[in-house]
């Protein structure tokens, strides 16, 4: 009778115990998810309205000032503003700068990071750690200061023009062009996606790689059948963070690029202030948005892969 | 027990944060405190911060003057959103005096306090065409776009557009000008030329009133403009940013022609940062475009009493003399005998009586968008 007393008493505790640790784990979780939900749910969810033309309520004020408004004439609004954009004549140059930027610089980022990544996991070394940490370095330079940097480094009147003419060699001038921004971005990238990519090859085990070896694996075998495909999931939540900072950046292409085709991040930023048009630089963000999260999908199934194999679903 | 208390105060701090949101609003400027919002250049804001607003506490010690700057007038979007919503709503923009490009669109729009003679004693020095240009903006210096020139290569600087036109294409890569969105000297050089094809009815319509028809007699302007794009310097139809890099782009002597704003020019030869082979000079048929910048007060301001008295101020002798002989090497909105006639020397070059105005902003917003649409890259 009393043991089955203490037993019950003790189911009780847990029960309780559970419920605390349960609540305090809600609190805990409730001040980001509050914070996600009411500065950036609610106001996505604002803008996607007013890009269908609901002027009213709060999008009243911003379709007071702004210019080219176009009000919704059903009830679930009008995709006038989505046609302005598709028909106008810069979109298509600045989706195909936005993609083709994004893919190239995280292409390179990628190749540059597993080169280095490779080559600290397999040399190993003084030297090694020593180039590991020097790649590392843009982290702690602003964007902004990095691309005023390549500007100078690259302009007409730049470094390498003026070095390389005492040769006779006359250096193009590489800013203003779509080259510039991925050589941007792959600098102010590539931090980033080496920490992430040497974590994951560091973190297979010598002695797979010494069986390779004695089995008589060279060395590119052993890359592409046994490093790779074990430090796959790092490799693409990389990529996916690299791509989806690109397609949204701002600073390197106002900098570095073109002033037309632009990507769309100067772009969305152009029509919202100089041209006035919130309603239009709303549905180029819901673009840009809607390619993001294509990639999003891509780190999903990463995640997923990643925890299947470590057994937690 | 300590989870529990740990729960309770994760619970107190939020509730905490919350409540200070709330409260933080409602907390009121003294009416001793003028709020002066800044959307300019660093040369504006270096004509407030270190000149007027000193000359001014020094002058009304019981007043203290609060600036936000916003820089290029990144914001000006925002900002104008926000002063309608504040006098929509009768509300305190926390702005009583602003400066920048978009107090015209609020003054068109009924949105600021109407400047009176009676209350604004000094406005009567100020011609009344500028004045009524403000549509209730308040002018308070001026300026305008000119041609700046390298002496050393340029013996002989064109006088009219067509002048120019002719020696951008017979000289490639030496002429640029900036984006227009970018900076107002490029917008200036681009209206200039689209001004070259229209009427001076047009014009004048154009700079009065938003006008979708007649903005469609602007594709000559943009053909010519279009037209130049392998004759300026950056290769394929690419510009600079923005006003300070065409200044960069003078006085490295990456060019050697473009186009300026005078005062910005003027502080850079003070400065030291523009060699004095460079030299400015306006061309005729049709000029580059300039006018006056004003200040206005939302009619919703709190302190419209300290706005009014730093208005009236600035539109004193005294203050005209800091905005031509400072820093900024402006130009002034009253009378040139009324100015320290050793401040007035220095903008003998221009006539600024005949400052040829810009498009209202709902024009010239539609006018920097057809220009990227139709000119860079193509």
């Amino acid at each position: 009778m009393a043991s089955v007393n203490t037993e019950a008493k003790a189911e009780n505790l847990e029960v309780k115990s559970t419920s605390r640790s349960s609540v305090l784990g809600f609190f805990m979780a409730a001040p980001p998810m509050l914070l996600v939900v009411c500065f950036v749910g609610i106001p996505i969810l604002i803008a996607l309205t007013f890009s269908l033309g609901f002027t009213s309520g709060p999008n009243r004020v911003v379709s007071i000032i702004g210019q080219e408004i176009h009000k919704k004439d059903h009830w679930w609004g009008t995709f006038a503003a989505y046609k302005d954009v598709f028909k106008d004549s810069r979109f298509p140059g600045d989706l195909r700068t936005t993609l083709v930027v994004s893919f190239l610089s995280t292409f390179l980022t990628l190749l540059m990071a597993l080169g280095i990544g490779l080559y600290q996991r397999i040399m190993g070394g003084r030297i090694a750690a020593i180039m590991t940490t020097l790649c590392l370095v843009p982290l702690f330079v602003p964007v902004v200061i990095s691309s005023w940097a390549i500007h100078t480094f690259y302009a007409g009147d730049g470094f390498m023009r003026s070095l390389l003419s005492h040769f006779g060699i006359n250096f193009p001038t590489v800013t203003s062009t779509v080259s510039a921004i991925v050589i941007g971005s792959v600098w102010t990238s590539l931090p980033f996606a080496i920490l992430m990519v040497t974590s994951g090859l560091q973190s297979i085990p010598d002695a797979l790689i010494e069986t390779a070896q004695d089995a008589g694996a060279g060395f590119f075998r052993i890359v592409r059948t046994v490093l790779i495909p074990l430090a796959i999931t790092p490799i693409v939540i990389a990529g996916t963070f690299t791509a989806i900072g690109i397609m949204g950046s701002f600073t390197i292409p106002l900098f570095l690029g073109p002033n037309q085709p632009t990507m769309l991040g100067v772009e969305i930023s152009n029509f919202f202030g100089a041209y006035n048009r919130p309603q239009q630089s709303i549905v180029m963000a819901f673009i840009v948005f809607t390619a993001a999260s294509g990639i999003a999908l891509i780190y999903i199934w990463a995640n997923v892969k990643s925890a299947k194999q470590s057994g937690r679903i | 027990m300590f989870k529990n208390k740990f729960a309770k105060a994760l619970v107190a701090a939020a509730v905490s944060v919350l409540a200070l949101g709330a409260t933080a609003q409602t907390s009121h400027a003294a009416s001793s405190t003028i709020q002066v919002y800044i959307s300019a250049d660093t040369n504006i804001q270096d004509l407030w911060v270190k000149q007027l607003i000193p000359a001014f506490t020094d002058a009304y010690p019981q007043y203290k003057v609060v600036v936000t700057f916003d820089l290029h007038g990144d914001h000006d979007a925002q900002e104008t959103a926000k002063l309608t919503a504040a006098a929509v709503l009768h509300k305190d923009p926390q702005v009583d005096l602003a400066d920048g490009g978009f107090v015209q669109q609020l003054g068109a729009a009924g949105l600021l306090w109407r400047p009176t003679a009676g209350l604004l004693p000094n406005i009567k020095n100020v011609s009344k065409s500028v004045l009524a240009a403000g549509k209730g903006g308040i002018p308070y210096r001026a300026s305008s776009v000119l041609l700046a020139y390298n002496s050393d290569h340029v013996k002989t600087p064109p006088k009219t557009l067509d002048d120019l036109l002719a020696w951008i294409k017979a000289n490639p890569g030496k002429f640029t000008y900036n984006v227009p969105s970018g900076g107002g000297s490029g917008y200036a050089f681009v209206q200039t030329v689209i001004d070259k094809y229209l009427s001076a009815a047009d014009r004048n319509t154009l700079a009065l009133s938003a006008n979708k028809d007649l903005q469609s007699k602007w594709a000559q302007g943009l053909e010519t403009l279009r037209g130049l794009n392998k004759y300026t310097y950056g290769q394929n139809g690419t510009y600079p940013a923005n006003n300070a890099e065409t200044l960069k782009d003078l006085s490295t002597g990456l060019v050697d022609i473009a186009s300026v704003w005078s005062d910005q020019f003027a502080s850079a030869q003070k400065a030291g940062t523009m060699p004095t082979n460079i030299k400015v000079v306006q061309i005729a048929n049709p000029p580059l475009t300039g006018g006056a910048a004003y200040l206005g007060i939302p009619a919703s301001s709190n302190n419209k009493t300290g706005a009014r008295l730093l208005a009236n101020w600035v539109l004193s002798p005294a203050a005209q003399n800091l905005i031509v002989a400072g820093t900024l090497s402006g130009l002034p909105v009253i009378p040139v005998s009324m100015l320290d006639p050793k401040a007035a020397a220095s903008f003998a070059s221009v006539d600024i009586s005949n400052l040829r105005p810009t498009y209202l902003s709902a024009n010239a917003n539609d006018l920097k968008s057809a220009w990227a649409s139709a000119v860079p890259g193509k």
